[in-house]
């Protein structure tokens, strides 16, 4: 259970259907040697689908699945090596939590003591030492999540797969067990991917995320680099909030510059793979700061047309040149009525040009 | 390391099934053997065996160790895939031509054969990847179609061919048509249809009745409908339309009281005038079926609505009150249309069942022909036409078939209560007044006719000679029981027990496990389950008696006058009760825990044998309980194929019906009911809750 010996595991132009429908066509994707990869995406978009592909229990209509240096497409789920913690965890309910964890131990014909011992080391690593006896309808969400992961890591698998793990777990007790996961899934090292609806739990337990859409691939990358340069507007709008607005973008002598609704916004020297005319951008709605006043050339101006009050920060529907922009602001700036004319400073640094949309 | 024990244990499959395969050949019968098994004589025995009366046959142990050279560990998995699936294919081929070419008959030994083939060839579409490579799924596949297509497609497809052969042994395609078309049988098919639309009919509306007042009213009375649950399971189908007779027939107790009063000589007629009534035979004909059948199958129509109208969600009948509706509106508007899905199943299945229904047509029929009957005729007794049995059964499976085909297409997912998961609440909606007093008295009435029915059972075994001597006596359980072991009732009783005893187990299995690859398992081949199992649901069990008779009564499957056919029908006839049983525990377990198992490295068999079978244990025991029941009251399809040797129960009381022994038949039923009284009650206290009546 070292890193050196994680896999690296490879879906090669995989496709999978049901009937007519095309759940995932062609699709090639990489999930890095010892890193716990994200999943995101709306639902019915393929996620399971995907997931299920590489455990092994969907057999793919084409393509293939590696292993490291294996092809495993032949093998089925029985022989290839993985482990899974489903979102209903799936415990054996007239087994108790030894029995359900040694299960597979069992299942290789080990020793009876080697299981006992297998079972507590396993417990020990997710602190439930001492419920080796109880049965899952006697255990909490929290704790039969445990086990299910208990289960899944008892047998040393190559790759580990989740499936909404969290989601029937409440909000507060999500935030200590997506930190348990991922503490335990750095200190085994295996390849671990992870499947969730959450973008706060894939942005934090994630080494890359990938967002998927119909599918297909969005994008793959780490969260920051999601977060800071995402690839379409899709990913814009799924991780974190996002206004997409039209601009046109001017390019002269080497300066670029914007034309956001009316107003010029200049770039400077920076470094544009779009191509002049007609662009979308990304604008974050943390990005914003709202003031009473302003130059009418450089600044954005627009009208409040709903405010919410949230405690720490209130939230703006503003209208204005470029479209209604939806933005976040500490409350200690102040507050603005309704109909009221502000000015939207931001660093123009901080817009994102969203690449050309793909053919 | 891993892959190392799944290639051990492949390889020591392979050589355990060719072992078995050449062992048969050298020690069992590779010929049928005139006497069976264990009446024939050593010399008889030793003839059977192929490597001594049929060198040809040597081929076989030769090309089945052709295996051995050709497996070695380290070659393709592809490579060996193919060649266990060609040589198990080839062999077979070889062997069924052995057989069919000759006509002759097959014996264990070819049996056993056929079965190890069959077994490695599921290794090798296993190896091939099939099913994703696991050997257990895919043994029970092939032996499920195996089985499937020698004990369903094949004696129905008899069938088929025995219409178009003429008498005289000639090919005549145009047979079915003449048949059809003679005189007559429009008459008999009329006679059907009309029966079971009636039938359909009125129990859909007596089930309707019933279902209300035990779960609408608020009558104590209510409770007693929980003998709808018991009473039909465990009375023989044609046992109602015996009680008729008692009660009905000739020398009935209702024509003993008119005569009394109004017969010759009678109560109100003067001395020396002739009476204004005599005995008469009204009840056999349409009349007398009619009330058989509504009265053994109104509990099953009952059943459907019950569970739908159980299913309705109170608040949508709460809604309708508070929109000032009055119960009576409700009732109409709302609880009846909600219903409309149910009552069109419980009439389809009213249809169906009175159709396939063969004892009580037998036993009331007299002049009024239905197809059932006519098929058993045209081939008891003397007349022997095949080509005319075999095309009412068509005509009979065909309407049967449609109705299923109906019934599972468009009523199956057509509900319109929506199961939602979420708690009903709210409280049911009473029925009206005046209605619930109606029913009360019509309930009272119906119960009483249903008590006098069984009471006259039990009696009529008791006195002498029903309707003419009156007098107490234990002759009939006397004749039946306590003539020593090997005549009366006792044989019959221990074949159908015995019979029943191995049947249910086999049918409860291969229920589960046809319930576990249809829900669970999506493979090439799943079609040919599905239909296989739509035959099974739908075939009425005269056409499989008649069909059986035509495929098992010669070379090469020569199995009329066994004991083996006779399980086999019945596990056939049981099935839909195994298979309906493994379907609805099945839904109620998650795919996860199975795809959980799987993934802790276990195969299939681990994971049927250690997560499903321990959830799965009450449904087992129930579906066995069922089945043996089952078993034990079938009549339509096995009064066909059982012989003197084999007699069972319900075919032994037909037979004193028809040599006109009622006190012995009714004797004989009444201790049956009660034995299975007995059974059901202890099942139902062993199971805890009641879970055979749920799956009725
Ligand atoms: N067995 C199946 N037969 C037919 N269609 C299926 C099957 N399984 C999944 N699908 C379809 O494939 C698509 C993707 O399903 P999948 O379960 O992978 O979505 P998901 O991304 O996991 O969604 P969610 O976030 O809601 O769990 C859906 O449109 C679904 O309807
Ligand atoms: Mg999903």
């Amino acid at each position: 259970m070292s890193r050196n010996s994680s896999i690296k595991v490879t879906l090669k132009n995989i496709s999978k259907h049901f009937g007519s429908t095309r759940v995932i066509d062609n699709l090639d994707i990489e999930f890095k040697a010892g890193t716990l990869t994200t999943l995101l995406g709306p639902s019915g978009c393929g996620k399971t689908t995907l997931l299920r592909l590489v455990s092994g229990l969907e057999p793919p209509t084409g393509g293939e699945i590696w292993f490291g240096e294996q092809d495993v497409s032949d093998y089925s789920a029985t022989q290839r090596d993985v482990g899974m913690v489903f979102q209903s965890y799936a415990l054996f309910p007239h087994m108790n939590v030894e029995k359900n964890i040694g299960y597979g131990l069992g299942v290789l014909k080990e020793k009876k003591e080697k299981i006992r011992d297998a079972v507590t080391k396993v417990l020990q690593t997710v602190n439930l030492d001492g419920y080796q006896k109880r049965y899952p309808d006697e255990l909490s969400g929290g704790q039969q999540q445990r086990v299910a992961v208990a289960r899944a890591l008892v047998l040393e698998p190559k790759v580990l797969l989740f499936d909404e793990p969290l989601s029937n777990i409440d909000s507060k007790l999500r935030r200590s067990m997506r930190d348990d996961i991922r503490n335990l899934q750095q200190k085994t090292g295996i390849t671990s991917i992870y499947v969730t609806h959450d973008q706060a739990e894939a942005l934090s337990v994630s080494d890359e995320v990938v967002v998927m859409h119909n599918g297909a691939i969005e994008q793959q990358g780490t969260p920051r680099d999601l977060y800071r340069r995402p690839g379409s507007a899709f990913v814009a709008n799924f991780i974190g909030d996002s206004n997409v607005v039209d601009g046109v973008l001017e390019v002269e002598a080497g300066r670029s510059a914007i034309l956001l609704g009316g107003t010029r916004i200049d770039l400077g020297e920076r470094q544009i793979d779009n191509l002049p005319g007609k662009i979308q951008l990304s604008l974050r709605p943390e990005m914003f700061q709202l003031r009473e006043t302003g130059d009418r050339e450089r600044h954005v101006v627009g009208t409040v047309i709903h405010s919410a009050y949230l405690g720490a920060v209130t939230e703006y529907f503003i209208s204005t040149p470029m479209g209604d922009i939806f933005t976040t602001s500490p409350s200690s700036d102040g507050q603005y009525e309704k109909g009221k004319e502000v000015f939207l400073h931001f660093h123009p640094d901080q817009l994102i040009i969203l690449p050309p949309a793909r053919a | 390391m891993q892959a190392l024990l799944g290639e051990r244990r492949f390889r020591v499959g392979i050589f355990s099934w060719l072992l078995i395969g050449v062992l048969s050949y050298l020690v069992l019968p590779w010929f049928g053997l005139e006497y069976g098994l264990f009446d024939s004589t050593m010399d008889e025995y030793w003839d059977a065996l192929g490597w001594r009366s049929h060198p040809l046959s040597l081929g076989i142990p030769i090309l089945l160790l052709l295996f051995i050279p050709f497996s070695r560990p380290g070659r393709s998995r592809k490579i060996e895939g193919r060649l266990l699936v060609v040589l198990a294919l080839a062999i077979t081929i070889v062997l069924a031509a052995d057989f069919i070419i000759p006509n002759r008959s097959m014996g264990l030994g070819s049996g056993v054969i056929l079965i190890s083939l069959a077994a490695l060839f599921s290794y090798g579409i296993a190896r091939l990847g099939f099913l994703q490579g696991d050997v257990f799924i895919s043994g029970a596949v092939t032996v499920i179609i195996l089985i499937i297509s020698v004990f369903v497609f094949y004696p129905v497809l008899q069938i088929f061919y025995k219409v178009i052969v003429a008498k005289d042994g000639s090919l005549d395609p145009f047979q079915f048509f003449d048949i059809v078309s003679s005189f007559g049988i429009g008459r008999v098919v009329l006679n059907t249809l009309y029966l079971a639309i009636s039938v359909g009919a009125a129990t859909t509306l007596l089930g309707l009745v019933f279902a209300l007042y035990s779960i609408r009213s608020t009558s104590p009375l209510r409770h007693l409908m929980r003998i709808f649950y018991i009473l039909p399971i465990i009375t023989p189908p044609f046992v109602v339309g015996m009680s008729l007779i008692l009660l009905f027939g000739r020398a009935g107790v209702l024509n003993d009281i008119l005569m009394y009063f109004f017969g010759s000589g009678g109560f109100f007629i003067p001395d020396g005038a002739a009476g204004i009534f005599e005995r008469s035979g009204y009840i056999y004909g349409f009349k007398g079926i009619f009330l058989a059948q509504v009265l053994s199958l109104t509990p099953v129509s009952y059943m459907v609505i019950v569970g739908m109208l159980s299913a309705i969600n109170p608040a949508m009948e709460e809604a309708s009150l508070t929109m000032r509706a009055s119960r009576w509106i409700t009732l109409k508007k709302v609880t009846l249309p909600l219903l409309a899905p149910g009552l069109a199943n419980a009439f389809l299945l009213g249809v169906i069942s009175s159709a396939a229904d063969f004892g009580n047509p037998l036993v009331l029929g007299g002049e009024y022909d239905v197809l059932s009957t006519e098929i058993y005729f045209s081939i008891a007794g003397a007349q022997l036409d095949f080509a005319k049995a075999a095309a009412l059964g068509i005509l009979l499976l065909v309407l049967s078939l449609t109705i299923f085909l109906i019934q599972k297409k468009y009523l199956s997912k057509k509900s319109f209560v929506t199961v939602t998961g979420i708690q009903t609440s709210g409280n049911v909606t009473p029925l009206p007044i005046r209605l619930q007093k109606f029913l009360t008295v019509f309930v009272c009435c119906w119960l009483a006719l249903i008590g006098i029915l069984y009471i006259s059972i039990f009696l009529g075994g008791f006195v002498r000679q029903w309707g003419a001597d009156y007098t107490l006596t234990l002759m009939h359980h006397k004749e039946l029981w306590s003539n020593g072991f090997s005549s009366g009732g006792w044989p019959s009783l221990t074949n159908s027990l015995m019979f029943s005893f191995i049947a249910a187990p086999l049918t409860a299995i291969f229920g589960i496990l046809i319930a576990y690859i249809l829900t669970r398992k999506k493979f090439a081949g799943h079609g040919v389950i599905d239909f296989g199992t739509v035959l099974i649901f739908a075939v009425p069990g005269t056409v499989i008696g008649i069909a059986y008779i035509m495929a098992f009564n010669t070379a090469p499957i020569e199995l009329t006058g066994t004991a083996i056919i006779l399980v086999i029908t019945m596990i056939i006839r049981a099935m839909p009760v195994g298979i309906r049983g493994g379907m609805s525990a099945l839904s109620q377990i998650s795919p996860s825990l199975e795809e959980a198992s799987l993934l802790q490295r276990a195969g299939s068999f681990k994971t049927l044998r250690s997560v499903l079978l321990p959830l799965l244990r009450s449904t087992i025991i129930s579906s066995t309980a069922y089945s043996f029941i089952r078993s034990m009251t079938t009549v339509s399809a096995v009064i066909f194929l059982a012989s003197a040797g084999t007699n069972v129960a319900t075919t032994y009381i037909l037979s004193r019906v028809e040599s006109g022994d009622n006190g012995v038949a009714v004797a004989y039923g009444s201790v049956l009911i009660l034995t299975m009284l007995v059974f059901t009650l202890l099942v139902q206290a062993v199971t805890g809750r009641s879970r055979i009546e749920k799956q009725m």
